[in-house]
């Protein structure tokens, strides 16, 4: 088994290769006076139907036809080989007039996804495995009720030692909004640790007036809020993994809506 | 408040469990009348276990019916059988899976596998009587209080297999009890006969006894040790009459808890240091070599002092080898240098049985016979630093071998790895397992993790799998040639011994419903029937392992952790 540096640039190279040839094609058919928009079509419309492959091949796993990893380079590149050969059968990027600009609007957010696909699945994962903790995206609402019924348990139980009015008011008026509810749409499109810091800045500030049992009290409260956070994370990323997968398919379906309508197009008025 | 500083308990005991509750007084000395108890030198038992101990605690007295299976060829057994009265049978070919209630899974065709997608069932665990019931020529029975496989057809089996009959007097299934090895045979019950079942501990202390220790050291030589030898690599050009010499010289020693799996759990929580200097020690790093020593069975970990502790540097398996690259640096040296002391040392990882083959041994009757280029390379002045060099350059970081051995899942032969740095938790693996066993996933995507690796909790379909110890049906079983582990559904008792067997937690008890979705209840006990169930590996299916096909990102894999190089080779194709 080739090494993964190896295999991507093998890859490219034969992807690059195969767009050179396309290029070549469509300069001859270009200098003989020919419709070279004609071979480019029928040959995006050939990748876009390779490119649907994968969706197919995840559906059926149980069968010996090359694993969906080899499947998925193969889409990737083909991808690559798609775009550009989109570049050279449109005559500008997005095309003019209703439809078809919208068809050029839908290919390009397609061919848009899949890349942020590619990056996001690359960066997300090493993101997640560098922040502490492995959730299950099917256990992250038990994992901040967890959380949050822990940060209930230490102000109730660090209230029936004494009067503790400090923690407790700032538990209810800063800190139980935040175990209870889940991250903002905003954080799930940019997870920044503002609210972690500020949080954990205001608790800091409060410890000189709490007595020595409610400083420790109050040491776990903010290893809760440091845990929330990361918690958090993960749920954005991937939230935003699984989202751009859910989006790139519905655009492709779209797309493919209009492809349909396009090719009907060009084979009537073919000649015309 | 007064404190006291200490907690008086009772010490443990270690009779504290005996094999037998039942066993009584009479029955202690019904035994010890008869032989080979009652020939045996109770002077050569120490005080705290004596031959009386052994058998009112090791031991128990188990009646079988005519037909009855008592073992299993491919069975994993810690105990040995003694006939006491009647006579069993055993079969020497191999038995059709089916006689013994193991259904044999087929592999779907394309067309049957792809029809699962829309077959899918509605209701999780759901299947037809059938599928949960014995059928062919087999039925599970109870018998007192346990439960029992009977053959059906036992008088046709009688006729057309070759069989031998063992009657009062004899024992058999010693060696799969003493060296954890799988039973090589299936023993029926010719008549109604009496047996007395000995677990390994009890077996290890009757073995005090010189007669009985040298008849169990002779049928291991006989059956075993030259099979285990020519299936050593190094030793494939020896001649026959070498081999019979070496053998002949050979020690066998053992090292360890065989059942590992009941401390595990207590033992795994130790900091590496402690885990380490646990470990029983097989050779000392430092100490002049004076055997070859191969692992006959379990798991040595190769670790030299490293400041105030001690660095893994391997683990070696079955087959593996310790102290050959100090006997060839020391035969082959100059007369004029010293001879080395043996590199690393060699600890037990729960238990290991070794072979000991002497030095002398070594040099007269195996390195003779061995080209040079196949030897290790001798030893160097600045071989220490070189091999320092060389665990750098290694794939597989010291933290994560020693990892390994703490998780102890270099048991895995089928362990699921996956690279964290390449997972983006889509969970297509989970899905995809779920989609090839009607909807019910084997395993979820959780495990322990080192370095950005993580070992998933999926059926490692193990090197030792203590899982299969103590199935009372044999519902358990590892297949003789691809080593899944597989359960039987439909001699399964639901007792969930392998459950509560299983060190990772890897085997999950089900209750079962039908395709309406109703449950399953046991018609006497009114209780629901429960299933042990667990990855068989997809070995139904066209594909493979479902998860391994599934993963769109490269990865997960399934892997043998019992060899390195193939977890190095892993690791390095992706960093």
């Amino acid at each position: 088994m080739l090494h993964k540096r190896t295999r991507r640039t093998i890859a490219l190279s034969i992807t690059a290769i195969a767009v050179l040839i396309a290029a070549v094609a469509t300069w001859l058919i270009r200098q003989r006076l020919g419709h070279a928009s004609m071979a480019t079509g029928w040959t995006l419309l050939a990748s876009v139907g390779l490119l649907m492959l994968l969706g197919l091949r995840k559906k059926l796993v149980m069968l010996p036809i090359l694993p969906v990893r080899v499947w998925t380079q193969f889409h990737i590149y083909t991808g690559l080989f798609a775009l550009a050969i989109y570049l050279m059968h449109v005559p500008v990027v997005i095309a003019s007039g209703f439809f078809e600009s919208t068809l050029s609007l839908l290919f390009l957010s397609v061919a848009g996804s899949g890349l942020y696909g590619v990056w996001i699945s690359r960066r997300g994962a090493k993101r997640l495995t560098a922040i502490a903790g492995e959730y299950r995206f099917d256990r992250f609402g038990w994992h901040r009720r967890t959380i949050a019924d822990r940060a209930s348990e230490i102000v109730t139980e660090v209230g029936q030692t004494g009067d503790v009015p400090v923690i407790a008011k700032f538990y209810r008026e800063r800190l139980q909004h935040y175990f209870s509810t889940r991250p903002s749409l905003a954080y799930v499109l940019v997870p920044t640790s503002h609210r972690k810091r500020r949080l954990l800045t205001e608790l800091g500030e409060l410890d000189r007036y709490f007595a020595s049992n409610v400083k420790q009290a109050a040491g776990r409260l903010a290893a809760l809020i440091r845990n929330r956070d990361d918690l958090d994370y993960h749920y954005a990323t991937q939230l935003r993994m699984r989202m751009w997968l859910a989006i790139h398919i519905a655009l492709t379906v779209a797309m493919l809506v209009f492809i349909v309508v396009h090719v009907l197009m060009v084979l009537r008025f073919q000649g015309a | 408040m007064g404190t006291t500083s200490t907690v008086e308990i009772r010490r443990p005991q270690r009779w504290d469990q005996p094999f037998d509750p039942d066993m009584l007084e009479r029955d202690v000395q019904w035994l010890s009348s008869l032989p080979p108890f009652s020939e045996m030198d109770k002077s050569a038992f120490p005080a705290n276990t004596p031959l009386d101990g052994v058998l009112r605690n090791d031991c128990r007295i188990r009646k079988v019916q005519p037909g009855e299976v008592i073992v299993r060829e491919g069975d994993y057994g810690n105990s040995a059988f003694l006939v006491l009265a009647g006579s069993v049978r055993v079969v020497l070919g191999q038995l059709p899976p089916q006689s013994l209630g193991r259904a044999t899974a087929k592999q779907k065709s394309w067309f049957s596998a792809i029809s699962a997608l829309w077959k899918q069932p509605q209701f999780p665990e759901v299947r037809t009587v059938d599928q949960i019931t014995p059928g062919g020529s087999s039925r599970v029975q109870q018998h007192g209080d346990t439960a029992s496989i009977f053959l059906q057809d036992f008088d046709g089996v009688v006729t057309h297999e070759r069989t031998l009959q063992i009657g009062p007097g004899e024992m058999f299934g010693e060696v799969a009890a003493m060296y954890r090895a799988p039973r090589t045979a299936t023993v029926v019950a010719d008549s109604h006969a009496t047996l007395v079942e000995v677990r390994w501990q009890g077996l290890r202390l009757l073995r005090r006894d010189r007669v009985l220790a040298q008849q169990l050291e002779q049928n291991y030589r006989t059956n075993w040790l030259m099979i285990h030898l020519r299936e050593t690599p190094l030793f494939r050009f020896l001649p026959e009459n070498c081999l019979q010499k070496v053998a002949d010289a050979t020690l066998l020693r053992s090292f360890g808890r065989l059942e590992w799996h009941s401390d595990y759990r207590r033992t795994r929580k130790l900091k590496p240091v402690e885990q380490i200097e646990s470990e029983p020690l097989v050779a000392m790093e430092g100490h002049l070599p004076t055997d070859l020593l191969l692992i006959r069975s379990g798991f040595a970990r190769v670790c030299s002092r490293y400041g105030e502790g001690h660095r893994t540097l391997a683990y070696l398996g079955k087959g593996h080898m310790f102290g050959l690259r100090e006997i060839v640096h020391n035969t082959y040296r100059d007369s004029n240098q010293a001879p080395v002391t043996l590199q690393e040392s060699l600890r037990a990882v729960g238990f290991v049985d070794t072979l000991h083959i002497p030095i002398e041994v070594v040099a007269e009757y195996v390195l003779p016979y061995i080209r040079r280029t196949e030897l290790p390379d001798p030893i160097s002045r600045d071989d220490q630093q070189a091999r320092a060099r060389h665990d750098i350059a290694s794939q597989v970081p010291t933290g994560m071998l020693e990892f390994i051995v703490q998780e102890r899942l270099n048991n895995g032969r089928q362990a699921m790895v996956i690279d964290l740095n390449a997972c983006t938790r889509c969970d297509d693996c989970v899905k995809a397992c779920a989609t090839t066993h009607d909807g019910n996933p084997r395993f979820t995507r959780s495990g322990p993790a080192n370095d950005g690796i993580q070992f998933t909790q999926a059926c490692m379909h193990c090197a030792d799998p203590v899982c299969m110890i103590g199935c009372p049906t044999g519902a358990i079983s590892r297949h003789s040639e691809t080593g899944t582990v597989s359960v039987h559904e439909n001699i399964c008792i639901g007792c969930g011994t392998c459950a509560a067997s299983c060190p990772y937690e890897n085997i999950q008890m089900r209750t079962m419903r039908d395709p309406k979705g109703r449950m399953y209840f046991d018609e006497s006990a009114g209780l629901p029937i429960m299933k042990a169930t667990k990855c068989d590996l997809c070995q139904s299916q066209p594909s493979g392992p479902a998860c391994q096909n599934a993963c769109p990102h490269d990865a997960l894999v399934r892997i043998d952790l019992g060899n390195l190089e193939d977890l190095s080779d892993w690791i390095s194709r992706r960093r």
